[in-house]
């Protein structure tokens, strides 16, 4: 009974300290979701990925797959890109999303977080310019 | 007389339009307010019983046998074979389990961060793989490559880590 105890307040103190990240996040989200429309109009392109890219890959990198799911679905489907291009953001995404919220849920447990964020971004540069080499230059 | 009514409509509209951003202010507050109670709900299903199921599994001396079934493997990433029970719970369910499992076991930064790199590349994949299927791209293939990555990546930052 004793360990029940402890195990429960141990992980309510865990939850509490989850609880004080999560909420300015979300708050977060909100308002930047309003800012989406802004991006769109620069054009640029980096490793195949052009403007239509951006909304879904900035949406994912800081949201994440399961929050951004909605967002990232529509502006890949709606805006017809190339299946290669969609696949090169997917590539990126699957290495480095929700970048702000993972990182620092594994500080609270002592984590060291510059290193995760820094080989998270190099890890999904890297396969993305490979991929972006193989998928655009088979061809030629 | 005109200029009168003018600039009446202008304070008018201006007093509107203030009170629009101050709704829109609130409103992103409250909805984010929400959002954040209600993924803390979510999590509190997932990191209490976590976290009771390992405090016991720790009083009664099983997690040595899993530690010890999970050792050889999680020698190539530096981490104590416990730890398997953390990447299983990220890889399937979600992170918040995996803390929830990761916490009492007290591990160091090292380990934590190694575990961290793996989880942060491929987690919850239940409920994600469905997501990359939907965007239209090869799911099945961003599935693999995630899991090989997390464990390559892992297998990395421990050889970086114990040359440095």
């Amino acid at each position: 009974m004793d360990i029940i105890l402890t195990a429960l307040k141990n992980s309510a103190m865990l939850t509490g300290q989850l609880l004080l990240i999560i909420l300015p996040l979300t708050i977060s989200y909100e308002f930047l979701k309003h800012k989406q429309k802004t991006l769109e109009e620069k054009t640029w392109r980096v490793f195949g990925i052009t403007q239509n890219g951006l909304v879904p890959l900035i949406t994912g990198v800081i949201i994440g797959l399961t929050y951004g799911a909605g967002v990232i679905i529509h502006s890949i489907r709606s805006s017809n890109m190339d299946k290669r291009e969609a696949f090169l953001i997917m590539l990126f995404l699957s290495i480095c999303h929700a970048i702000i919220e993972d990182t620092l849920i594994f500080v609270v447990i002592g984590a060291n977080g510059i290193i995760l964020v820094a080989i998270r971004f190099f890890l999904a540069f890297i396969f993305t310019y490979f991929a972006y080499r193989w998928l655009f230059f088979k061809k030629s | 007389m005109g200029w009168n009514t003018t600039s009446n409509f202008i304070r008018v509209s201006d007093l509107m339009l203030k009170e629009k951003q101050k709704n829109y202010f609130l409103n992103n507050l409250k909805k984010g307010l929400f959002n954040g109670l209600s993924v803390t709900l979510l999590m509190v299903k997932v990191i209490i019983p976590c976290y009771i199921i390992i405090e016991l599994i720790k009083h009664f001396g099983i997690i040595r046998v899993i530690g010890n079934f999970f050792r050889p493997f999680m020698k190539y990433f530096g981490l104590p074979g416990e730890a398997a029970i953390g990447i299983i719970a990220g890889y399937t369910i979600n992170l918040y389990a995996a803390i929830a499992v990761l916490s009492p076991l007290k591990l160091s930064t090292k380990d934590i961060t190694i575990v961290a790199l793996i989880l942060g590349i491929s987690h919850s994949l239940s409920v994600e793989t469905p997501v990359t299927q939907k965007t239209g791209v090869n799911s099945w293939m961003l599935f693999c490559l995630r899991i090989l990555l997390s464990l390559l990546a892992g297998v990395g930052l421990n050889l970086i880590w114990t040359l440095f």
